[in-house]
């Protein structure tokens, strides 16, 4: 009888405390989850915020298409930015397949297409309710995929595409071409289901203008991509978006570029940011003084690295108010006290070594007085200017250089307006003149040794106007792959290489290849 | 569900002991036992009929009676820490006996794993270390009391921070991923080496092999550390102080510019003085002494023990002061132990009550690592305030600030206050079977407040008037044990048989909150509420913020345990532990950790029996099992959070997006190890020589990392998963030498040494498979920003990987060895050109303790060194730079590179930073006196000793201290924030009522 007691008692005991579930209690599991349509907004965000590292985050987009080109650079200071080269490699051209910008963009841009991935197969297995309006939403995420398929292309260019979130296999690459034609198809496919309002409620999102501004800049950059122009292609995407009549020409440039700048009409898409809510925006930090927090009353260290290739600030008609709406130039007053704080100059002697306040700042995004970390303006990508100067681009390469003329001229009159209006007008003929950026190599002392001169780029002055309307945008790399400038020329402290390698595609990260062995690395970098 | 368990735990234990009975007797004897020294009786002492189950045990004033078969009977006398007699009964109805300590130390009781043995009967690798052995004086924790006595435990004590722990490993890693400390058991439950105080400890036991420490599962594979606090000892009711006061000063530092050289510099025109940067300020500051004081701390130990032989008890109270080497920094400690035995049921059943509370406050303000880099990378020409009496800053300081001014510019204090409960009832229904019920609740919380003036630098620089934050955590670790253990005697047959069950319940919760912009400095952190930045949030998340977090786990085990000897010559040791944890995916949550270890007493044998030069000699070898589990819960759930810092504008409305945590991995499962362990262990020449020869191999299979994995597929690029395999194969040896053993004069020595070899078997993952055997670990930090290891598959851990340095060009740029072996400039050095520069974990490791003694004095030397290992020196390698002219430098920065020239190269990561780290240290050095106190005295002993710890180092390395981090994968990084090591000079006492 005791042995049975004794059995029980033990059986209860063991079978009643071998029990390792696990409470969880600040993690929601996927399994306990259960989505209803509210929680929509908080399922497909992960598609977009991703976008706030990729763009502005800490060495993101901006580094990777801007510190490669040939108007701002980040030069050894006495506070440091030397980093183990890291600035220098971008400048020299000589970035290896470890170089943290291209890697960090690919891992942000795969990080958003997973997210799309992901919710696209929660939407279709169900987990996540969408009664109504299914297919539209499916539709935007396949957009916002193709958007972040748009810069790999762009950067990367033979990436593996991936579309199915359940297929765990191993990825395999693909070209360029294949990329390409995916991001057309995705766009050109899902395009009708996107909405074509324009209103806060589109307000970051991918629209129906937006698809096409990302379809017209992949046509732009079409022969680089796939060697074959698509100038036709890219002048009907404008057009719809033009005569959608949705967006306009700001009278302020400045206005596209305010803490506030979510009320400009001009921008067809931004990243947004917030300085609570979403605090990436650190461009100020990135670029001003320390001593700049006395100027503006500023609550965060500024970092004081990136400023402007004085050869770049040259190139500016003195009469252009574009040049003072980017770049922070010369004495620096106390917004409360008036006091003078600090002077910046135009000269960087060298990238290996500059002082404290050597170089024109970036001054496009407004700076709040008294900002913090992080700042309120939004990213714009595709401002309603990029899509005249597309169109404009597209027509000039097309033998059309008056029309051409026209649609620059129009994007030039705001910055000529209160100063010398008539110098807003270029004519075709000046469109397909060379470039005037003095080309060659930047001195210490400010001279230019080993001039070039842009004379030679064809359609230079076309160049120029983008580098001028776009500057500090992270445009310039991509402009420059396009004009033929980014291999051949010779700017600041930076040489072109002539080796035969154009390195107009950035390496496949080594720590992908380690990963996945169905990658191949790019061919510069064999 | 505790509850439950004890309720069926009682009625269980009530169970059994129904089932069985005793024997009948014959003739009756009495006695009383004694110290043979003393003279004292001794209470507790086991006295049995031999080869019966019949025996009694001592009272509180030694007596025992017990009816025995016959006059041929023979009594088995034996006690803790005494050698075991035989004694005939004969004729006598009464007897004296008096028992002597024991003289061997395989007679010695060695603490194992939910009980004890005679280290005779010992049959896997198991140190222990006694009181009398501790190392004597200042002792941070328990890690210090036995460092350089246990081979293979590298017991590496850290920085001058009153509040840092010793860190200790146990041969090697053996794992990537979690932690490489040893489970630390505090009278069998779970703790750390600072749990309870060093005065308060009586054993430390260290179970080094896997055939021992498998029956704690999958705790066990860093080892297990057992320790043992006082307890009621044989003596009579006794009042014991100890208390000691100490000194520390700089030992070593790092030689910086002063302000002279400065000057000097600035007239040879090494210094150009411009508009941003004047270099010469006008004064002369010493920036460490500024932050530096010299601490003196004091510790006083007082306890209490009594009672007889049903009921005794031992109560301590121990109370620390120490202060830190940097200004304000301190740690205050004060803990109470309560040790309550009751005996009841005629010794059937034992009740024990534990109860340690541990109240520990300290100045949790100031981020000295910070401070102190701070110091030595300011210009010695600057002043710490300027001419109005303000802190002085400079207006282009980029990570350049004042560090005096966070040192006085903040107010703060944590403190921790830790209770543990545990209690266990012993059912003894019949003599040799104990069942055994264990409860322990452990209480684990602080509170933490912190405060920046309107002056601090950050309120300055982040433009708020102070801030001020407050945080609280709790852990709550409760623990049920069930064991039965059976002895028995049968003729030659000796056999234990344990049985058990465990469960454990871990759960880790907290909050903690911060406000800035205060109206008054007045309330420092102690009333948030009155923060502006709450309500303007004009900062976001940098303003004014909280966090709360709560999370759990559990870990249940059964496991049970045989011991066998044959004539005390032939021993077995076979255990197995079934254990499951939470922690791991649904389909993996158990595992089974067997054990089986075997040992031959080699002197029992005829041949060596009556040996007069072996007087012991034991050979034993030993498999066993354990397990690693990974330190975070929740692993393997697919999980999701909201993202409140970095949201999503939907129509004009910020909302959070909802994240993956992680890539989940349901097949996440335990991280084994395989130990095989062979060992000797011998005493020789009337036991004057003795100690031990172990020899080990251990495989980690099915290793946890956090592996890395392509991104497309994977959201994340790594996934902690199982894939794998490690081994560690080593020697460790322990010697000991009663040199000198006379009445008035005696030395003994005692030495370590082992050797440790490691190799990454493999890193494939069965997730994907890799192209490449290696990865990388470790970083250099700002502004160098590269990886300092290679972690690579056929090689140790621990491997540097960079530029190998191999010259100097006439600019004073580093030519380095290419992938060719060719001399390549530093400028065209591609990644591959990278090379394995050193390994960071030493081979070698060895203590040497020397103990003398002369009539009353005695002098006591400790000294330890480790062997074939190199260090990545980041002093040197940020600070012995000439061209980083905007901080203070080494003076060796002028030094010529190679015999050459001064260096003219960035900041770069190179092998010329990478040193070997050979030492010898003589740590402590004890001098004690017992005093001399006449028989009439109420003092019954009396010590006084002064003692210096860190004395002396002898070694070829540049830096600080060659002792460096040798845990996870970046062993070997010296890093440039480590403090200067001090000297500790101790004067204390020990008083005995």
């Amino acid at each position: 009888m005791r042995t049975i007691y004794l059995t029980a008692a033990l059986t209860i005991l063991f079978c009643g405390c071998t029990n390792l579930e696990e409470d969880v209690y600040d993690q929601v599991l996927e399994t306990s989850f259960e989505a209803t349509e509210n929680d929509l907004p908080s399922v497909i965000a992960p598609a977009y915020t991703v976008m706030r590292n990729l763009y502005i985050g800490w060495q993101g987009n901006f580094d990777l298409q801007e510190e490669s080109a040939d108007a701002i650079v980040t030069p050894e200071r006495p506070n440091g930015w030397y980093d183990a080269g890291t600035y220098q490699r971008m400048h020299w051209h000589e970035w290896p397949s470890n170089q943290w910008q291209p890697q960090n963009l690919w891992n942000n841009c795969f990080a958003g297409i997973n997210n799309v991935n992901r919710i696209i197969s929660q939407i279709e297995a169900g987990t996540i309710p969408v009664t109504s309006g299914k297919e539209n939403v499916i539709a935007e995420l396949k957009a916002v995929r193709a958007f972040y398929y748009s810069v790999l292309v762009d950067t990367h260019g033979n990436v593996p595409i991936v579309s199915d979130f359940n297929n765990a296999e191993l990825p395999m690459q693909s070209t360029r071409q294949q990329v390409y034609d995916f991001v057309e198809k995705e766009l050109l496919d899902n395009m009708e289901l996107l909405s074509t309002e324009v209103s806060k409620a589109t307000y970051g999102r991918l629209n129906k203008w937006t698809a096409k501004a990302v379809l017209a800049r992949h046509y732009l950059n079409a022969q680089v991509y796939t060697g074959t122009p698509q100038w036709d292609k890219c002048i009907a995407a404008c057009d719809d978006i033009i005569g959608s009549n949705k967006y306009i020409l700001e009278a302020n440039y400045k206005t596209s570029f305010l803490t506030n700048n979510e009320n400009s009409k001009e921008i067809i898409f931004a990243v947004p940011y917030d300085e609570v809510f979403a605090t990436q925006n650190s461009i100020h930090r990135k670029t001003l003084a320390t001593a700049h927090i006395n100027v503006l009353n500023l609550a965060a260290p500024m970092w004081g690295g990136n400023c402007a290739v004085p050869q770049f600030i040259n190139t500016y008609d003195p009469d252009d108010t574009r040049l003072k709406d980017t770049w922070i130039m010369g004495p620096q007053y106390s917004v409360t006290t008036g006091a003078l704080i600090l002077t910046y100059t135009k000269n960087v002697p060298s990238i290996e070594e500059t002082g404290f306040f050597d170089g024109y700042r970036i001054g496009k995004y407004e700076i709040k007085p008294g900002a913090s970390g992080g700042l309120s303006n939004d990213y714009p990508i595709f401002r309603y200017a990029d899509v005249l100067m597309m169109k404009a681009e597209c027509l000039l390469r097309k033998g059309l250089a008056n029309d051409a003329a026209l649609l620059v001229t129009e994007v030039r009159q705001r910055a000529f307006a209160t100063t010398n209006a008539a110098k807003a007008t270029v004519t075709g003929a000046q469109l397909q003149q060379g470039s005037i950026y003095e080309y060659g190599y930047w001195q210490p002392n400010g001279t230019v040794a080993d001039p070039e001169g842009g004379a030679d780029i064809q359609y230079g002055r076309f160049f120029d106007e983008l580098g001028w309307e776009f500057a500090a945008e992270g445009h310039r790399r991509m402009d420059m792959i396009r004009f033929g400038v980014f291999s051949r020329k010779t700017w600041f402290n930076h040489r072109p290489k002539n080796d035969g390698k154009t390195r107009s595609l950035f390496p496949i990260p080594q720590e992908e290849l380690d990963k996945n062995p169905n990658l191949d690395q790019n061919g510069d970098y064999k | 569900m505790i509850r439950f368990i004890r309720q069926t735990g009682i009625l269980c234990l009530l169970m059994i002991s129904t089932c069985l009975y005793g024997a009948a007797p014959a003739i009756t004897v009495s006695g009383t036992v004694t110290d043979k020294v003393s003279g004292d009786p001794l209470p507790g002492v086991s006295v049995r009929v031999k080869d019966t189950q019949t025996g009694a045990v001592t009272d509180a004033k030694g007596h025992f009676r017990l009816d025995v078969p016959g006059s041929a009977s023979v009594l088995v006398i034996s006690f803790t820490g005494y050698a075991t007699q035989e004694i005939t009964v004969g004729n006598r109805s009464s007897l004296l006996i008096t028992l002597e300590t024991s003289s061997s130390s395989l007679d010695e009781v060695v603490v194992i794993g939910y009980g004890k043995q005679r280290k005779g009967d010992v049959t896997s690798a198991v140190a222990s270390v006694k009181r009398d052995d501790f190392v004597k004086g200042y002792a941070r924790d328990a890690g210090q009391l036995i460092q350089g006595k246990v081979a293979g435990l590298a017991v590496v004590t850290s920085s001058g921070d009153p509040n840092a722990t010793t860190q200790i490993s146990l041969r090697g890693n053996s794992t990537l991923m979690s932690t490489t400390e040893p489970l630390v058991l505090i009278d069998g439950i779970p703790g750390a080496l600072n749990t309870v105080p060093p005065e308060d400890i009586e054993s430390v036991d260290v179970l080094k092999d896997g055939s021992a420490a498998a029956i704690y599962g999958t705790r066990g594979t860093n080892g297990v550390v057992l320790i043992t606090t006082r307890k009621k000892s044989a003596r009579p009711a006794t009042i014991n102080y100890d208390g000691y006061v100490s000194v520390q000063t700089i030992a070593r530092k790092m030689e910086f510019l002063d302000a002279e050289d400065y000057r000097r510099l600035i007239r040879e025109g090494f210094f150009v003085p411009t508009a941003d940067e004047k270099y010469d300020y006008g004064t002369s500051t010493d920036w460490l002494k500024e932050i530096t004081h010299t601490p003196v701390s004091h510790t006083h130990n007082l306890s209490l023990q009594g009672g007889n032989g049903q009921t005794n008890y031992v109560a301590t109270i121990n109370y620390r002061q120490w202060e830190g080497l940097f200004k304000r920094s301190k740690n205050e400690q004060l803990t109470g132990r309560a040790d309550i035995n009751h005996s009841m049921l005629d010794g059937k059943l034992k009740m024990n009550l534990n109860v340690i509370a541990r109240n520990r406050v300290y100045f949790s303000a100031p981020n000295y690592a910070y401070i102190y880099r701070q110091a030595i990378i300011r210009n010695p020409t600057d002043s710490v305030y300027d001419y109005a009496g303000k802190w002085k800053e400079d207006p282009n300081g980029y990570f350049y600030d004042n560090p005096v001014r966070p040192i006085y510019e903040v107010d703060g204090e944590s403190r921790v206050s830790e209770t543990r409960y545990n209690g266990n009832v012993v059912f003894t229904p019949v003599r040799d079977l104990n069942i055994k019920l264990l409860l322990s609740s452990v209480k684990s919380s602080s509170v933490t407040g912190y405060f920046e003036t309107f002056d601090h630098k950050a309120s300055e620089t982040s433009r708020r008037k102070g801030y001020a934050s407050r945080g609280t955590s709790i852990v709550r670790d409760n623990m049920m044990e069930l064991t039965g253990d059976y002895s028995r005697s049968v003729q030659r047959h000796k056999f234990t048989v344990l049985g058990g069950y465990s469960y454990q319940d871990v759960t880790f919760e907290g909050f903690s909150m911060y406000n800035s912009d205060f109206p008054t400095e007045l309330y420092t952190y102690n009333r948030l509420q009155s923060g502006d930045q709450l309500r303007l949030q004009t900062q976001g998340e940098v303003g004014s913020g909280m966090s709360s977090y709560k999370n759990n786990h559990k870990l249940a085990g059964f496991f049970g345990r045989l011991n066998y000897a044959w004539d005390d010559r032939y021993l077995l040791m076979l255990s197995v532990r079934h254990e499951g944890s939470s922690k791991f995916g649904r389909n993996y949550k158990w595992g089974t950790f067997p054990a089986i270890s075997a040992g031959w007493r080699i002197s029992k044998e005829s041949f060596l029996a009556g040996s007069g030069f072996v007087n012991d000699m034991k050979l034993r070898a030993g498999f066993g099992v354990t397990g690693t589990v990974p330190t975070d819960p929740y692993l393997s759930l697919i999980s999701l959070n909201y993202d409140g810092a970095s949201r999503f504008l939907y129509n004009g409305t910020w909302v959070q997006p909802l994240v993956p945590v992680r890539n989940p991995n349901p097949d996440l499962r335990w991280e084994k190890k395989e130990e095989y362990n062979a060992g000797l262990d011998f005493a020789l020449w009337k036991s004057r020589i003795n100690g031990s020869i172990d020899l080990y191999q251990r495989d980690t299979r099915d290793m946890l990392y956090n592996f890395p994995v392509p991104v497309p597929p994977n959201l994340f690029g790594s996934t902690i998963a199982n894939a794998g395999r490690m081994r560690n194969r080593g020697v460790e040896v322990l010697l000991n030498y009663d040199i000198i053993r006379t009445k008035d004069f005696g030395l003994t020595s005692n030495i370590t040494w082992s050797y440790n070899k490691n190799t990454l078997l493999s890193i494939s993952n069965d997730l994907y498979k890799t192209t490449n055997d290696f990865f990388f670990a470790g970083h250099t930090g700002e502004p160098i920003q590269l990886t300092t290891h290679r972690v690579q598959v056929g090689q140790p851990i621990g491997d540097f990987y960079g530029y190998k340095s191999i010259d100097i060009d006439e600019n004073g740029k580093w030519i380095i060895e290419g992938e060719d072996g060719k001399p390549k400039p530093i400028g065209e050095a591609q990644p591959n050109d990278r090379k394995v520069l050193g390994n960071g974990i030493p081979k070698h490791t060895a203590g040497w303790n020397l103990a003398f003694r002369y009539k009353r004095l005695d002098l006591s030397v400790n000294m330890r060194g480790q062997f074939d290992y190199q260090i990545l020196n980041f002093q040197r390698l940020y600070y012995e730079n000439p061209t980083i002219k905007q901080y203070n430098m080494l003076k060796t920065a002028f030094h010529n590179v190679y015999g050459k020239r001064q260096l003219d190269n960035p900041l770069a990561y190179v092998s010329y930073y990478i040193e070997d780290g050979d030492h010898w240290k003589v740590d402590n050095v004890t001098l004690g006196y017992n005093l001399d106190l006449g028989a009439a005295s109420y003092l019954k002993q009396a010590r006084v000793y002064a003692s210096a710890l860190n004395l002396l180092v002898i070694t070829g390395y540049k830096g600080i201290d060659p002792e460096v981090n040798r845990l996870g994968l970046d062993p070997g990084n010296d890093s440039r924030d480590k403090y200067p090591t001090t000297r500790t000079f101790t004067l204390g006492i020990n008083f005995t009522f």
